[in-house]
């Protein structure tokens, strides 16, 4: 396949969302990492910013959102947080290409992205909690996910960056 | 990795149509929305666990109690506090913790999102996650959304299997044992996750290929192997799920 003009093609477009929402679903569910204190983080967001920063904006709100909608419906009992999880993940995954489109290298940009992402996840979660479990039990969900959108920042832009380093065609695929 | 939460069966759950289940969700989701009593609520979810209970067994309703615990006491503990209108109902010297209101939106919350939950487990737990693709089709989802799905969920068995083939070789190469993987994320994870996403992304212009090959993209009609229910058996679902949704929120409507 031509390397040099993969964003017009349709068929790269449906290829690059579905691996890229592969990938989302089995950080999201496969990867538990133990928190020194108690608990567990997923890696769901390391994937949401490697879309982000490698294939653009679009792919990872499409990818993040479906990637992490998938996650919440095979875990079953998470299974209504499907819709909340499209839209919270999409968004967030659709800023943080778009600011980081602006100056795709500059590592400020990609650490602001990250951030603006963290909050629109995290406030996300925090609405959507409001309305379902109350803004007690929802309050207390805030701090989790602002560690683990926090992991998800720094380790998606570390390996971005490695992966952009190891494997230089990725740079051409944006969309 | 267990790629679905669906358990086959036999069942009459199973046997109904997915896609009136799906649009039973949406019934169940307005009727614990809705303005209603406590009872009310008890009244609808007391009904969905009844329901699943019956047909897929009460062992069915362990998993989704075993994973929500917490929230639940959560919910039970932290409700209360911030709703302080009405009567009191528990008082610690001169302190109410509790009031009627406290009382009534913790009751509120509690059978919501218990509701809601079982409502869904029911829901994805008897339908495989092809029909519901097939259905989101038939409701209207585009082609290009439905073969994205559909690939997504055909790549994730093989990328954990990957992902756990990578965490073996740098665990071989490193000798990392358990201990010293929690105190170092960045340092662990970061050589996996790097191994793992570049072996995803070689993958995009292969599939994108193999799209391109097999006709992605072209007017001419397409073929599936897979079917949904046609003509009275998807009526016959139609009207036991629209009777059920009358039950559900006939007490809504009464403004009980």
């Amino acid at each position: 396949m031509n390397d040099q003009k993969p964003s017009v093609s349709p068929a790269f477009r449906i290829a690059s969302i579905a691996i890229l929402a592969a990938v989302t679903t089995v950080l999201t569910r496969v990867v538990q990492i133990p928190l020194p204190a108690r608990g567990y983080i997923n890696l769901g967001d390391v994937a949401i910013v490697f879309s982000a920063l490698t294939l653009g904006p679009f792919s990872a709100a499409l990818a993040g959102g479906l990637g992490t909608a998938l996650a919440d419906i095979l875990s079953g009992p998470y299974a209504f947080w499907a819709p909340i999880s499209l839209i919270v993940h999409g968004l967030q995954g659709l800023l943080i290409g778009l600011i980081v489109q602006v100056r795709p290298r500059n590592i400020l940009l990609q650490c602001l992205g990250g951030i603006v992402g963290m909050i629109i996840m995290a406030g996300g979660y925090l609405l959507a909690g409001v309305f379902l479990e109350g803004a007690g039990p929802a309050l207390t969900e805030v701090p989790g996910n602002i560690i683990q959108g926090g992991a998800g920042v720094v380790l998606g832009i570390l390996v971005a960056a490695a992966v952009i380093r190891a494997y230089p065609p990725v740079r051409q695929w944006k969309w | 990795m267990i790629v679905e939460f669906y358990r086959p069966g036999n069942s009459a759950l199973h046997r109904l149509d997915p896609r009136p289940k799906m649009l039973f969700l949406i019934v169940v989701l307005i009727a614990f929305f809705l303005p209603s009593a406590p009872w009310v609520l008890l009244v609808f979810t007391a009904s969905i666990v009844a329901v699943i209970a019956f047909f897929l067994g009460p062992a069915q309703l362990l998993p989704p109690l075993k994973t929500l615990w917490p929230i639940l006491i959560l919910i039970s503990l932290l409700t209360a506090p911030f709703h302080r209108a009405g009567l009191p109902v528990l008082r610690v010297v001169d302190i109410t913790l509790v009031t009627t209101e406290g009382l009534n939106m913790t009751l509120v919350l509690l059978l919501r999102f218990l509701g809601i939950t079982f409502g869904f487990f029911a829901v994805v737990r008897t339908v495989a996650l092809d029909d519901m693709v097939l259905s989101l089709r038939w409701f209207g989802l585009p082609y290009a959304a439905c073969l994205v799905m559909t690939i997504t969920l055909r790549t994730i068995p093989s990328l954990a299997a990957t992902w756990h083939n990578v965490v073996d070789a740098h665990r071989l190469r490193s000798g990392l044992d358990g201990r010293r993987r929690r105190r170092r994320i960045v340092e662990t994870y970061g050589p996996v996750l790097t191994s793992v996403l570049i072996e995803a992304v070689k993958g995009i212009p292969a599939l994108a290929m193999a799209l391109e090959s097999r006709g992605f993209g072209r007017r001419n009609a397409r073929t599936s192997y897979a079917e949904l229910k046609k003509g009275r058996a998807l009526v016959g679902d139609m009207l036991v799920l629209a009777a059920a949704s009358a039950a559900l929120l006939w007490p809504v409507f009464f403004r009980w």
